[in-house]
């Protein structure tokens, strides 16, 4: 058995950002995390947008820690060094229905204190995105609105995290869990952990793991979300984060242009049950096609490089129906976070989760280490984190004077990218085990060519690295070997 | 090193079979440097381990006789370094473990070849499992590691997934079909005799693969007939796409929509060509039409 002051559930976006939180108390923290990684569940596809706050209801937990998290997101990507852009976003619509959103919007943006926000007429709509299609009635602009690489985020505070002592431990599903006079005993699939305070944030399983000690309150029904991403020959064909809002009900096109340069188009909003979990569904493809022809109808969507599905955890109220607990019509809007006798649940965070991460994690940490009586600062925490140097970003002086101290750096193995050998061993040194975890570190993989032309590359670094057999390494986890079949039979 | 410019008459990007015989022909007349991004010179001839280069030679065996003439030119060759960039004043920034480095020239030849078409660029539902390659990342895997999977469906029929497919048959593995969207296989007349027809590999024609199945590992995929519209599922372990290769123009991006006149593409990044034969003819060709102009 082994004793933790805190035991953090989940290594997504949350379970990371918390356990940084909570490195900043004289604590000690464990992380049990399911899978092979960090950010592999809901954290895993998203549209990496910072929000303003404009979105949410006022005076909710939402709205005041989306404002305060877009002030500080600029802060928070200089302190883990990730990559952060703000281009600002523009919603628009193309008739009545969307106007009267768009100026309720304005005006819930107005009371909550967005800062910025201004209602645009469609010619000023039109000198700021020339490709949107006629007809755009009224534009919402919302300068304070950014983009971040998801990944790349959630991976800073994992990293920062375990420099400041946090303790991960990967391939470690929380079977068992219940109370004892000291706190929780929680049982994986490795060993058996005893500690003071839980936080769970197991994202889609948030309310399963609530259950093992608790009683039903809220229970999450994935939703899934299908999205296209576009080559980075298109970096300039949109200069914001762009929201349409439909005139039917639904969800309208967002288009994203990411940091690296790529164009991200989604969320299709569908039942999950449409596809497999995790799948792309044909029919959120064809909605997503059918929406861009019909508000962005010049946008080459031959450039497509890729299409990916996401899930969200929506929660809904529950009620007990023949002594079965079952989730209600009622959808809860709000995030939820519990603090049940040191069994702190975050559960059903979607949008804006990634916004408000940090700003949760900080909450859930500090409702944490009042229930453990007040623990002192760690005064060896540090909040900076320093990334993977990349040589594409770097000046030439720079990147040659990288390239002496380690030729490695000179090897370029993502043509597409420019992403160097350098790069690819200093992300499995850090922690990558998959060839996915190196893309989601590195971005080897995530050009045109799909990987079609580093995948082997990226395969052997792992192999080298860890020391085992190429047919061992896995695209992302258990059963996904990249070679299968033994050689010469 | 990056102070350091080194200055040529004619840079020649790509050590395939087009940059070895441009840099061959034009050498003539011409200080010729040659960088390629591999270690060893012959681009993808060195993964062709079939014969049918420049008549009943292997791929390697060709480039081999490409390498022996290049050796006795004055041609420098620079390998494992990588072109990052041209700019419109006639430098190219390179970059090797040795550092960073630019090199000014008068000319340069880009031979950087094609890459190919992916699955990702067409609308396919379903999963994103392991087992999903290029016939090209199988050739080369295949060459390097050994097998890839089991039971392969091919999606494509063009020369390289005729020519995989029957390598994968050759060494004990079941390829369950090829499906081609059009109404009969691409390639070349005698690549579906030697390949498909002598190994009879089930051919879907008028076929596409619309969704991919399996979580982890790829367990099959949903092939869908074109005409009927009906869906059927194929099991496989391994689906390798052979849906057509792109000119590599990577490098022309910085350089406008007109290409200046000191940059001339050759081989396969200018065009597609079937045979290395066009490629070779092609490239001295260019070093004749040079040699005289400047």
């Amino acid at each position: 058995m082994e004793h933790t002051d805190v035991a953090v559930i989940g290594a997504g976006l949350l379970g990371c950002f918390t356990a940084r939180a909570l490195t900043a108390f004289a604590l000690s923290v464990t992380v049990l995390e399911a899978r092979e990684d960090v950010c592999t569940g809901i954290s895993r596809a998203n549209t990496g947008i910072v929000y303003t706050g404009y979105d949410t209801k006022p005076g909710t937990l939402k709205t005041a820690l989306c404002l305060q998290a877009n002030r500080d997101f600029g802060r928070l990507c200089r302190e883990l060094d990730v990559p952060f852009s703000r281009p600002g976003s523009l919603l628009f619509g193309f008739g009545p229905r969307s106007e009267r959103v768009l100026r309720d919007k304005f005006a819930q943006g107005q009371r909550n204190g967005v800062p910025g926000l201004a209602l645009l007429e469609p010619a000023a709509v039109y000198a700021r995105e020339p490709h949107l299609a006629p007809g755009v009635t009224l534009g919402l602009y919302a300068p304070g609105t950014g983009t971040v690489d998801p990944w790349a985020l959630g991976i800073a505070a994992f990293e920062n995290a375990r420099d400041n002592g946090a303790d991960f431990r990967f391939c470690q599903p929380v079977l068992h869990m219940e109370r004892t006079p000291e706190g929780f005993r929680l049982e994986t699939a490795a060993g058996t952990y005893q500690a003071r305070a839980v936080v769970n944030c197991a994202g889609l399983q948030a309310a399963a793991v609530r259950e093992l000690t608790q009683c039903p309150a809220v229970r999450l029904v994935p939703s899934a979300a299908d999205y296209l991403v576009l080559d980075d020959t298109l970096a300039g064909f949109v200069r914001h984060i762009l929201f349409h809002e439909p005139e039917e009900r639904g969800k309208g096109l967002t288009i994203v242009p990411t940091v690296e340069g790529a164009l991200l188009i989604g969320p299709t909003d569908r039942p999950q049950g449409e596809a497999p979990a995790g799948a792309v569904s044909r029919q959120g493809l064809e909605r997503l096609r059918r929406l861009c022809a019909q508000v962005v109808p010049d946008l080459p969507l031959e450039e497509t490089i890729r299409a990916f599905a996401g899930l969200r955890p929506d929660p809904f109220a529950v009620r007990q129906e023949g002594g079965q607990w079952v989730p209600t019509d009622r959808s809860i809007h709000s995030f939820t976070v519990l603090e049940e006798e040191g069994l702190i649940s975050l559960v059903g965070i979607k949008t804006p989760g990634l916004t408000c991460a940090a700003a949760l994690g900080e909450h859930a940490a500090s409702l944490a280490a009042q229930h453990l009586g007040g623990p002192g600062r760690n005064v060896a925490f540090s909040p900076e984190r320093r990334g993977i140097r990349r040589a594409h970003a770097l000046s030439e002086a720079e990147r040659d004077a990288l390239i002496q101290q380690d030729p490695a750096y000179g090897t370029v193995v993502c043509r597409c990218r420019d992403i160097t050998l350098g790069e690819v061993r200093e992300a499995v040194r850090r922690g990558a085990v998959t060839v996915d975890g190196v893309k989601r570190r590195t971005g080897a993989g995530m050009g045109r060519c799909q990987g079609a032309r580093c995948m082997q590359a990226v395969a052997e670094v792992l192999a080298q690295e860890q020391n085992i057999p190429l047919r061992s390494v896995t695209k992302d986890g258990p059963g996904s070997p990249i070679l299968l079949g033994q050689p010469g039979e | 090193m990056i102070n350091a410019m080194e200055e040529t008459d004619i840079l020649v990007i790509g050590g395939g079979a087009a940059g070895l015989a441009a840099a061959e022909s034009l050498s003539a007349r011409r200080r010729v440097l040659l960088v390629e991004r591999e270690e060893r010179l012959g681009g993808v001839l060195l993964q062709c381990v079939h014969r049918g280069f420049g008549g009943e030679q292997t791929g390697p065996a060709y480039a081999a006789g490409s390498v022996a003439r290049l050796a006795k030119t004055a041609v420098q060759v620079r390998t494992g370094t990588h072109v990052l960039s041209l700019a419109p004043d006639r430098t190219a920034l390179l970059s090797s473990p040795r550092g960073l480095e630019r090199v000014r020239f008068d000319r340069c030849v880009l031979a950087t070849g094609c890459r190919e078409r992916t699955i990702h660029a067409l609308p396919v539902a379903g999963t994103r499992p392991a087992g999903i390659f290029t016939a090209g990342t199988v050739q080369r895997l295949l060459l390097d590691h050994g097998p890839v999977g089991e039971r392969i469906v091919v999606l494509g029929s063009g020369d390289i997934g005729q020519i995989v497919a029957r390598q994968l048959v050759q060494s004990g593995r079941r390829v369950v079909a090829m499906v081609e969207q059009r109404d009969r296989l691409g390639g070349l007349a005698r690549n579906r005799r030697d390949c498909v027809e002598t190994y009879h590999i089930p051919v879907l024609l008028r076929s596409t693969v619309d969704e991919i199945l399996g979580e982890g590992r790829i367990s099959g995929v949903v092939v869908r007939d074109l005409d009927t519209g009906r869906r059927r599922r194929l099991a496989c372990d391994t689906l390798l796409t052979a849906l057509g290769l792109v000119p590599d123009q990577d490098l022309c991006r910085g350089l406008g929509a007109d290409l200046p006149d000191w940059l001339a593409l050759c081989g396969n990044c200018d065009y597609v060509h079937e045979m290395v034969d066009g490629v070779v003819r092609e490239a001295a060709a260019l070093g004749a039409a040079w040699g005289e102009t400047f």
